[in-house]
């Protein structure tokens, strides 16, 4: 079917669909103890066509993890219920999952936590007592892990003197939330395949980070980077799920026992245990003067990493400056713990840490309004950062557009004339920082074929590179050939992360646009580098080199006597600078709000002692189309000669601060995520 | 299967059993709804359009992938709590038909779930249709849902009013659709200490979607504005 998208005529071809001659296939043996030592391993029962990885085939191999290398190939002591401590693989997946359940492993329980507030509690029980820090490509920040403990790293920011700002405040707001886990459910599942050749491994893979997997797996098998291959194919989804090492060293160091490639794809309940969204306790502390200037801000950040790094520390820097929020403040203070609990591990989710402290810090903004007697949406425009302002990382902020976005957003629920029912969120969120993107071109008999390793995922990106570079070469998209990810063939790019490949690709094409131009023609090559950085101690520096700007309102109602609520309207509003793919933009923003829907009123991972509960789309819901507000609207903000901004993850993490407020204007002051007719019902009450 | 609670050697399908699927007026005017008739058809199919208040109950469950392919005698012989079709059939007073290679019974849907996932068909008897009596005018089915649209139940109330005869049970709450007849027969005009002792007699059980105070509270308000409708 030419023409078709082929996603629509079922033509595309995704990880899990990657086969390789005389390959087998893997399954887990998994830990049912949320922390136990592994005594004993014993696969004797094993079929003689399968083949088992055991301890000691791994014993020979480094340990991995991109801010922290914490894992190991296979878990020794098993730090959460669903750790892999054995691996096998079988001409056929079912002949694998039931030669996985014929391994016998003998543990020892050890006392297990699963919150990271009592993790950080004396005498709680350490999950990583010589945590390494790792040292490469992927590590963009210091981490700063506190020995002895579990916090993984700490992140501060120290700007002006928060004690003498809140001496100096007429009116101090104080505050607690919750926000839980939650699941990135993308519809297609991991899926990884490893051959070696000769001593090279090559890896099929859906990941959007294929030369931070690269570094990693290779640092874990003492190999060059060089003798690692990774293709990424697209994949069916992934909202951060797919990022750094997930099944790649274990179908890697399987497919080395066996002698044969070997693929691992997971099933819907693993899914559920390879990784999640970061659950937070965060504290707000505000104060301002009588006519509503902020003078001071406190944040206290307890964000649970699981049961491993992953990029928590990252998540938990972001998140902390995230929350301080766009706003002037001369005095603010940030302490943010990436916690170690013996929960699956928690990643890199669609804003990467933002919608936990926007939902604290912009709820506790409409608790000071109302403290001050003053409209929420006034108290916001008299603290916005503008041009020229500094934020409280010390950087100076270009290009600020928070007004217009707070603006659009409370026009669309008319919330000037109507503050009752009605309420409104405006954030800023980083970009990764620094950040390297370099892409190829090179000429075809039909046009160009562009190489990079941006790697799509449903998010559009190959559609636009070929939108930008067809505009920058004079020629049709037609004529521009964009193919997947490899790291032999594609240059190299920081990761497919925090919306940043429209903004860094596109300034990346201009510059071997003009390569290729004054070179003849045929090839062309350009990078860009983004310098940059915060000091993890005291969060000065650049946090970020391009700011995702965004507003989010909403109007509700309540069924006062179940708690049900309703979300009548949902208004999201992202700064895009300059649109490249309109219709792939206008969809990054609807689904940005339909995860921001799901986390607002019912998105919530169960644990019931570690165990995941609700591991399955029945129990784990996630929205449905019947679940859009009848008023379900959004704005791409352009401006004139402007450059693209990234949007793909901007108007998730303001929308349940948005319905939350709403909420709040009726008198129900609900403090934890999702917002449940129980919750409210009990809010309803409290009243 | 999926979640692991069963794991069977051999599994037989019924989709090729000639006549399972069919939806047809009965003796007396009732509907007959064949085991493996979709909730879809129920939904849709012209023979029901005289119970708007059963196609409205099939067309709530899930999505439409969902009811695509889940069948009448699915929903039943799986006896979950938290399914639509079970109070409402009751409700409506239908009985299922269990035969074997010695005999066919009629059991209402009150002996038919006995449990959590447990009902009374026997190892050799198949269920093979539904006989649901004419709906009288006044019946309502209100599906509560703490979550997603397309969620199962948290509280599900179908209220059957028949001149002076109220019928209401409520399901997703226990382990079987409740139902109180000494309470129903306060009368239809009793709607809020109808709901009151709904919400008083069950024995609510907890789960994602609410927890059993949560449910009690629930239950006599949608039991009481499901009585209102058909007073």
């Amino acid at each position: 079917m030419i023409g078709v998208d082929p996603r629509v005529s079922g033509t595309q071809r995704y990880s899990v669909h990657v086969e390789r001659p005389g390959m087998l296939h893997a399954a887990f043996v998994r830990s049912p103890h949320a922390h136990a030592r592994v005594l004993a391993v014993d696969a004797s029962g094993l079929p003689a066509d399968c083949v088992a990885l055991l301890p000691e085939d791994v014993a020979d191999l480094g340990r991995y993890g991109c801010q922290a290398r914490d894992q190991r190939v296979l878990a020794d002591v098993a730090r959460h219920a669903g750790d892999i401590v054995a691996a096998v693989a079988a001409p056929t997946a079912a002949a694998a999952r039931a030669a996985a359940r014929s391994v016998d492993v003998t543990y020892e329980e050890l006392p297990a936590v699963f919150d990271a507030v009592e993790a950080v509690a004396p005498g709680a029980p350490l999950l990583h007592p010589d945590a390494a820090e790792s040292a490469g490509e992927a590590v963009s920040i210091g981490v700063r892990p506190l020995t002895g403990t579990n916090v993984c790293h700490r992140f501060r920011i120290r700007h002006g003197d928060a004690a003498a700002g809140f001496a100096d405040a007429d009116v101090i707001v104080s505050r607690a939330f919750r926000t839980p886990g939650a699941a990135h459910a993308p519809m297609e599942p991991h899926a990884a395949l490893a051959e070696w050749e000769d001593g090279r491994l090559t890896l099929w893979t859906g990941t959007q980070t294929p030369f931070n997997t690269r570094a990693d797996v290779a640092g874990a098998f003492g190999l060059r980077p060089d003798d690692v291959r990774v293709v990424a194919p697209p994949m069916g989804g992934s909202f951060g799920a797919k990022t750094f090492v997930r099944l790649e060293a274990l179908v890697a160091a399987l497919a080395r026992k066996a002698g044969r490639p070997v693929k691992a794809t997971l099933d819907r309940a693993e899914e559920f245990l390879c990784l999640n969204r970061h659950p937070a306790t965060i504290r707000v502390r505000v104060g301002a003067k009588r006519d509503g200037t902020l003078v001071a801000k406190e944040l206290d950040c307890w964000v649970d990493t699981g049961a491993y790094a992953d990029c928590g520390p990252g998540v938990a820097t972001k998140m902390g400056y995230a929350g301080v929020g766009p706003y002037r403040i001369p005095h603010v203070r940030v302490d943010a713990l990436a916690i170690y609990t013996n929960l699956p591990p928690n990643g890199a989710y669609r804003g990467y840490g933002a919608m936990q402290s926007v939902w604290a810090s912009e709820r506790t903004m409409d608790a000071l309004a109302e403290e001050l007697g003053m409209s929420p949406l006034e108290l916001r425009r008299r603290n916005l950062l503008r041009d020229g302002d500094v934020f409280a990382t010390g950087e100076v902020m270009h290009d600020v557009h928070f007004e217009e976005c707070l603006d659009a957003a409370a026009r669309a629920v008319g919330y000037a004339e109507d503050p009752r029912g009605a309420g409104l969120c405006v954030l800023l969120k980083g970009m990764q920082t620094p950040s390297r993107a370099a892409v190829r071109i090179e000429r075809n008999p039909v046009g160009y074929v562009v190489r990079s390793a941006s790697c799509e995922m449903g998010q559009g990106v190959r559609a636009s590179i070929r939108l930008m570079a067809a505009e920058l070469l004079g020629c049709e998209p037609g004529q521009v050939e964009v193919p997947d990810p490899d790291t032999d063939t594609s240059p190299f790019d920081t990761r497919t992360t925090s919306s940043r490949s429209t903004h860094m690709m596109g300034r990346a094409l201009a510059v071997a646009v003009r390569d290729l131009r004054a070179n003849g023609g045929e090839h062309g090559f350009g990078e860009v580098v983004n310098e940059g950085g915060l000091d993890p101690d005291t969060g000065q520096g650049i946090a970020s080199t391009h700011w995702h700007q965004g507003a989010a309102s909403a109007r509700v109602s309540v069924d006062e006597e179940t708690g049900k609520l309703t979300v009548e309207r949902l208004h999201g509003v992202a700064y895009a600078g300059r649109v490249v793919d309109r219709a792939g933009a206008e969809l990054q923003n609807e689904g940005s709000m339909i995860m921001g829907l799901g986390t607002a009123l019912f998105e919530e991972l169960d644990f019931d002692d570690g165990q995941v509960a609700n591991a399955n789309l029945s129990d784990y819901n996630l929205p449905a189309p019947g679940d859009l507000p009848a008023g379900f609207t959004h704005e791409l903000l352009e401006s004139e000669g402007a450059e693209a901004h990234g949007l793909g993850e901007t108007v998730l993490p303001p929308v349940p601060a948005a319905i939350g407020n709403a909420l709040a204007s009726l008198g129900l002051d609900v403090r934890e995520l999702p917002l449940t007719p129980e919750r409210v019902l009990e809010a309803v009450d409290r009243r | 299967m999926n979640q692991g609670f069963i794991d069977p050697d051999v599994l037989l399908s019924l989709g090729a059993v000639d006549g399972l699927g069919r939806i047809e007026a009965g003796d007396g005017g009732e509907l007959r709804l064949g085991a493996m008739a979709t909730h879809r058809a129920v939904e849709r199919a012209p023979a029901t359009a005289a119970w708007p208040v059963l196609r409205r109950a099939f067309s709530l469950v899930a999505s439409p992938r969902v009811r695509n392919v889940a069948t009448v005698g699915g929903v039943l012989a799986d006896a979950d709590y938290a399914s639509d079709p079970p109070a409402v059939l009751s409700a409506l007073g239908a009985r299922a038909v269990l035969r074997s290679a010695s005999g066919e019974r009629e059991v209402g849907i009150g002996e038919l779930i006995r449990g959590y996932y447990e009902t009374c068909i026997a190892p050799d008897e198949l269920l093979v249709e539904v006989r649901v009596p004419p709906q009288p005018e006044a019946a309502v089915y209100r599906k509560f849902r703490s979550r997603s649209c397309e969620d199962r139940p948290c509280v599900a109330v179908a209220a059957v009013r028949d001149g002076d005869a109220l019928r209401v049970v409520v399901g997703a709450v226990a382990e079987t659709p409740q139902h109180f007849p000494d309470v129903c027969a306060l009368g239809a005009g009793r709607a809020a200490e109808i709901g009151a002792a709904y919400g008083e007699r069950i024995e609510p059980i907890a789960d994602a979607r609410g927890s059993a105070a949560y449910r009690r509270r629930v239950t006599a308000v949608e039991v009481r504005r499901a009585v209102e409708a058909v007073a």
